[in-house]
């Protein structure tokens, strides 16, 4: 049995992060720049100026705290060492299958049976299992589940993912706040019509292309991190057995953010529009091909 | 110099230096891979040594229960103490095997005596004993497949001929008991 090698996927996610930070700051001081020349085109410049440090910096605290921040959107509380023991042995354990530094444990108290990991690498990354899956997950299961996470710590994909969020939750404001002061300047005539148009598009479309880009490159992800857990855990039924339960039990309706929802083991938002925004390929896909293995 | 005569000395530089940077990315591999089993052997170390430190505890926690195991209990505190003192991997392992199965037979007998599998201490010490009983399985696992990353670099071209004047010779893989081995073993 070969060892599936995550060097090419470690490079890749490493190569991305950095294309998806300047990207993202490149789209955001446009923006910043349309709404400050539809508010006050004197200062236009200095607004453009300011952005591009804000953002630079904005950057670097999401590489750096991006976990707390996702963490403290989910409520997630650090794993209580005797009532979580057996859940913080299996986190210890399959890190210790990956060759990794054993991840944070944290628990969020819900429901549905979810599951996520975050962090900028191995050295400063976070485990996070709802209480339902705790609940409902017997011991294989638990380990599928937990060496899904492990594999997307393992090979960087939570640096990509953990910046995916923190930045597509700044869009979504940020277009926000753009949309806002386009009706504020409606009224005013003259006033760079062909700019106002295209601020108009950028703040529409700039929420779908990041939302867009959010669901391509985790539906991928998410096929190599069921097959990483295979590989850890040498059982995918256990896992396979995990998404049939998710399949039965979950609505779709946790209540965290659109911009999170890619962390997780399953979609916790499902949508009518999943079919193209879907941050999650198809369970009964998932299932089918852990069953092949 | 003739142009020719530039052209031919540059490619020839580049060819040195290409050569150059390939055999310096797999002598770091083959050096990578093989600290990587060592570090893999020291994460079961420490399993190892972590349970032998829990077992006093749970002789002293068992002991008033089970008055009529003696023979047993006796096994255990013997076989911790071959693991203290065991030297080499070899020793250790078989060490580490003797206790895993003198710890199975304390937690059968358990099964007989309510008094004991009521007592919050026991119940925690279980835990922590299946938890360590299960890493030193995945530390296993991560060793055997840190072996076979390294054996498959040194015997497949162009590692051997790396590994050859490194003296690099392929590494042992951990050897499991068939009691021992998973039900389902999975290949992809």
């Amino acid at each position: 049995m070969e060892k599936i090698s995550f060097f090419d996927q470690i490079a890749r996610n490493k190569r991305n992060s950095i294309l998806l930070s300047i990207f993202i700051i490149a789209l955001v001081v446009a923006l910043v720049y349309t709404i400050a020349y539809l508010l006050l085109p004197g200062f236009a410049i200095f607004f453009l100026v300011f952005a591009a440090a804000i953002m630079v910096a904005h950057a670097y605290t999401s590489y750096n705290y991006g976990d707390r921040i996702v963490l403290k959107a989910t409520s997630a509380k650090p794993a209580d060492p005797i009532e979580h023991v057996y859940l913080i042995n299996t986190v210890e354990g399959l890190s210790i299958a990956a060759g990794i530094p054993p991840p944070k444990v944290y628990v969020v108290d819900d429901d549905e049976i979810n599951a996520f990991a975050c962090g900028k690498d191995p050295k400063h990354a976070s485990i996070a299992v709802t209480t339902g899956a705790l609940k409902n997950l017997n011991r294989t299961e638990l380990e599928g589940v937990v060496g899904h996470e492990i594999s997307h710590i393992a090979n960087y994909d939570i640096r990509f993912m953990t910046l995916v969020a923190v930045l597509v939750g700044l869009v979504a404001i940020l277009s926000y706040m753009l949309l806002r002061s386009y009706r504020v300047t409606k009224g005013e005539k003259g006033k760079a019509g062909l700019l106002i148009f295209a601020g108009f598009l950028l703040a529409i479309f700039a929420p779908i292309v990041s939302r867009l880009v959010q669901a391509m490159i985790s539906r991928r992800r998410e096929f190599s991190a069921d097959a990483g857990s295979a590989q850890l855990t040498r059982y995918p039924e256990g896992l396979a057995s995990a998404l049939e339960k998710i399949l039965k039990i979950n609505r779709g309706k946790m209540k965290v953010s659109e911009s999170i929802s890619h962390l997780f083991i399953s979609d916790p938002n499902r949508s009518p529009l999943d079919e193209l925004f879907a941050t999650h390929p198809p369970l009964e896909k998932r299932i089918k091909i852990l069953k092949a293995m | 110099m003739s142009p020719v005569g530039w052209a031919i000395t540059l490619i020839v530089v580049l060819i040195i230096v290409i050569l150059v940077l390939i055999s310096v990315y797999f002598i770091n591999r083959i050096i990578v891979l093989s600290n990587r089993i060592d570090n893999a052997w020291s994460q079961i170390d420490v399993q190892l040594k972590k349970r032998a430190d829990l077992v006093p505890n749970l002789v002293e926690t068992v002991k008033g229960y089970m008055k009529h195991e003696q023979k047993a209990i006796e096994m255990v505190t013997k076989a911790r103490e071959r693991m203290m003192t065991a030297g080499g991997v070899e020793e250790k392992i078989k060490a580490g095997r003797e206790l895993t199965a003198a710890l199975k037979t304390i937690f059968a007998l358990a099964e007989n005596y309510p008094n004991l599998k009521a007592n919050e201490n026991f119940k925690l010490l279980q835990e922590q004993l299946e938890g360590i009983e299960s890493k030193i399985a995945y530390a296993r696992q991560f060793y055997n497949d840190s072996t076979l990353s390294y054996n498959n670099m040194i015997s497949t071209i162009p590692g051997r001929w790396f590994a050859g004047t490194m003296h690099r010779v392929q590494r042992p893989y951990f050897e499991i008991t068939e009691e021992e081995r998973a039900p389902v073993r999975v290949s992809f």
